[in-house]
């Protein structure tokens, strides 16, 4: 069987590849985009086996790329997406790159596609926080409302629809929370913004729905490779996650100093609307940091049900007290270091 | 009001998008891109009514006054044209074609079907670059002696990343490549002083850094000295030298003027009236006090919502709507349109004569 692997140079896209050759994966092809460094996949090709790793360069955002790619493919992991840039790049590479895997798969012989979105897609402005977000929660219907790569993600999973309703295409939508360990930041912006000097910390004492690098790798690797897990959508969250204060805390103690402003919610919310008014004042001058509609989404304190993928069979392979031991060590040795850490991704 | 469509849905479609929206007397009534996704999220981001993924389908339907072509450069003369056969006057975003024969070609058709066009030099109408011609016209300056104009760039920033992630990128099918798509807002300031069709040129180009993948090369290092009877220019395109900047000096006979694109202020430095050591302490304070007043300014700019990166682009546009409106020239002449495509192209001749010499 042959398996195509977009995103293979990203965050997770190598640590769900290392996972999957360590699990006996073969014949994964790599879309890689001509600018993309392959060090990492050249490495993984040398101990594993060119059997193991085809490397192709190509670029989603081109139709005959894209069918070039899925020539001889059964399964794919479509992990590719922007993180960050212009919005107009964001949704080019994520959205327009995912509606053309989408239109040739419809035409390929691929029987399994996963893939990953995010925790953020869900619309939450009346899910009361005392209740558990499941994946049955409608997404936000007004994913422009949102930031570049929320709006991004909403849409990709919108277009993932058409397949899903197409005969013969098992899809598998991953929605994991900010990805965190090795190789991560450790501050994302569901715990508050960085500013100069400080971070302002945004929202209530929610458990923070983070998944550790190699507990999220897995998710994918099972759903990809285990036909017994089920089409349809999972969320992807460590358990026993501590609370936001609490993470702070141990960052602090254990990392380095950081002055931290907690605001309550009511406080996020009059901040975000005093935001989005000056932003409009200023006719754009101001930056748009926080909106009220993005607060009630993102800062309210959530919390999100994972039974669907442990039923399915996830067992995260690094339980929460040792993925945090690893990550928070990883962070102190780069300080220690003076090496700075590649950014955590944000989802 | 007039009706204004926009196409090309990519960062340049949403600057001016942007812009449109600011302006009371047009509004953008469609938008059109090739992958319809990208017209669906700007429309969906600024409230625009209707969105297309084919050119002539829009023009049909919407008869827009205005069409901005905000596309990659390769594709401005047929998208163009095609508006102007329409009806439509038409917005076109740097660079405004590839060649000068072409760019010749399409102000003519223009001329030909009695619309009006222009290019998105929105620098040239900057608020500091207005300053600059009324003081001139002050005879602050004297007479232009020498002009240099700088633009920086950051490989890895919202512009550069993408072009260097996809060697398919439109940018790398630019004869000039990376410096084409640039090359307008650092030789049209330059090209205000430096007088007449056949000035002198000496072009230079460098790659100061090698990537593995020969698909990325190109030059990141461009300097172009122009001249004519009377005055003398130099323009610098620097992908490596920081911090990233944008500026313009013009030495006059009287003055010389300092135009900071980036923080958005002209100051004048003056042969100091006192002499010795005293003098020069006496021209640092008046720097200083040119700098404070700027940033004074900037900051009631700021109050008054002015301050933006593009508002020279939203004066532009201003400017060509009124012309549409009132049936004047536009701000832009063509002639000036033409003159820079030309010299462009013997720019990037050079850079062509001196790649074959050094293989």
């Amino acid at each position: 069987m042959t398996t195509l692997l977009t995103g293979a140079t990203g965050y997770l896209g190598a640590a769900v590849l290392e996972r999957s050759l360590e699990y006996g994966g073969r014949n994964i092809r790599c879309l890689v985009r001509p600018g993309a460094s392959r060090a990492h996949l050249l490495a993984l090709q040398s101990r594993h086996g060119r059997g193991a790793i085809e490397i192709m360069e190509g670029t989603l955002t081109r139709r005959r790329d894209v069918e070039r790619a899925l020539v001889g493919v059964q399964l794919v992991m479509h992990l590719a997406a922007s993180l960050r840039g212009a919005a107009a790049d964001i949704f080019l590479n994520t959205v327009v790159g995912s509606q053309n895997l989408y239109d040739a798969i419809a035409h390929s012989a691929v029987h399994r596609l996963v893939t990953t979105s995010s925790l953020s897609v869900y619309d939450l402005c009346d899910v009361p926080t005392a209740a558990l977000v499941k994946e049955s929660t409608a997404l936000d219907p007004h994913p422009e409302r949102r930031d570049a790569y929320t709006h991004s993600k909403i849409r990709q999973e919108q277009l993932l629809g058409a397949l899903v309703m197409r005969p013969g295409v098992a899809c598998i939508v991953l929605r994991p929370g900010p990805l965190y360990g090795r190789g991560g930041t450790p501050l994302p912006s569901r715990i508050g913004l960085r500013f100069p000097g400080f971070l302002l910390q945004l929202g209530g004492g929610a458990p923070l729905p983070l998944s550790y690098i190699d507990n999220c790798a897995e998710a994918v690797r099972l759903a990809a490779f285990d036909t017994r897990v089920p089409p349809g959508a999972y969320n992807v969250v460590d358990d026993a996650m501590p609370t936001a204060s609490e993470y702070l805390a141990r960052y602090r103690r254990e990392v380095r100093p950081l002055r931290v402003v907690r605001l309550p919610f009511a406080g996020t919310e009059l901040l975000a609307q005093l935001n989005e008014s000056s932003h409009r004042a200023s006719r754009g001058q101001i930056p748009l940091l926080l909106t009220p509609y993005r607060a009630r989404n993102m800062w309210r304190g959530h919390r999100y049900d994972t039974t669907r993928l442990i039923v399915a069979g996830w067992r995260p392979p690094v339980p929460t007290d040792e993925a945090l031991d690893l990550a928070f060590g990883v962070w102190r040795d780069g300080q220690r270091g003076g090496s700075s850490a590649p950014a955590m991704v944000s989802r | 009001m007039l009706r204004v469509a926009v196409v090309g849905c990519g960062k340049a479609g949403e600057n001016h998008v942007r812009e449109i929206c600011t302006l009371p007397g047009a509004r953008v009534v469609a938008l059109c891109d090739i992958e319809p996704l990208m017209a669906e999220q700007l429309s969906d981001r600024y409230s625009i009514a209707r969105h297309y993924g084919v050119f002539e389908t829009m023009l049909a339907e919407e008869r827009p006054d205005v069409v901005h072509v905000a596309t990659p450069p390769q594709s401005h003369v047929a998208l163009s044209r095609l508006a102007l056969d329409r009806g439509s006057h038409v917005v076109i975003e740097k660079p405004l074609t590839l060649e000068y024969a072409s760019a010749e070609s399409l102000v003519q058709h223009a001329l030909h079907r009695q619309r009006k066009l222009t290019i998105g030099h929105g620098y040239h109408f900057d608020p500091i670059c207005l300053s600059m011609r009324r003081m001139i016209a002050d005879g602050q300056l004297g007479e232009p002696v020498h002009v240099e104009s700088f633009m920086g760039y950051a490989m890895d920033g919202q512009f550069g990343t993408p072009v260097f992630a996809d060697s398919g990128h439109w940018v790398h099918g630019l004869p000039g490549k990376l410096v084409h798509n640039i090359i307008d807002h650092l030789l049209n300031k330059v090209m205000e002083f430096v007088q007449g069709d056949h000035p002198t040129i000496v072009a230079h180009a460098m790659q100061r850094l090698q990537r593995d993948n020969p698909a990325f090369a190109m030059p990141d290092e461009v300097r172009i000295m122009l001249s004519d009877a009377r005055v003398s220019a130099y323009a610098t395109f620097s992908a490596h030298a920081r911090p990233v900047g944008h500026h313009l000096t013009v030495y006059g006979t009287r003055n010389t003027m300092r135009l900071d694109f980036v923080a958005g202020t002209l100051t004048l430095q003056s042969t100091s009236s006192v002499p010795g050591a005293v003098g020069r302490v006496v021209a640092t304070l008046d720097q200083s006090w040119q700098h404070l007043r700027a940033g004074g300014a900037n900051v009631a700019r700021i109050a008054r919502g002015d301050f933006q990166y593009m508002t020279g682009l939203r004066t532009l546009f201003e400017r060509f709507y009124d012309c549409v409106r009132d049936g004047t020239p536009p701000p832009i002449p063509y002639g000036e349109i033409l003159r820079l495509s030309a010299i462009t192209d013997q720019v990037f001749a050079q850079f062509g004569a001196e790649r074959r010499h050094s293989a």
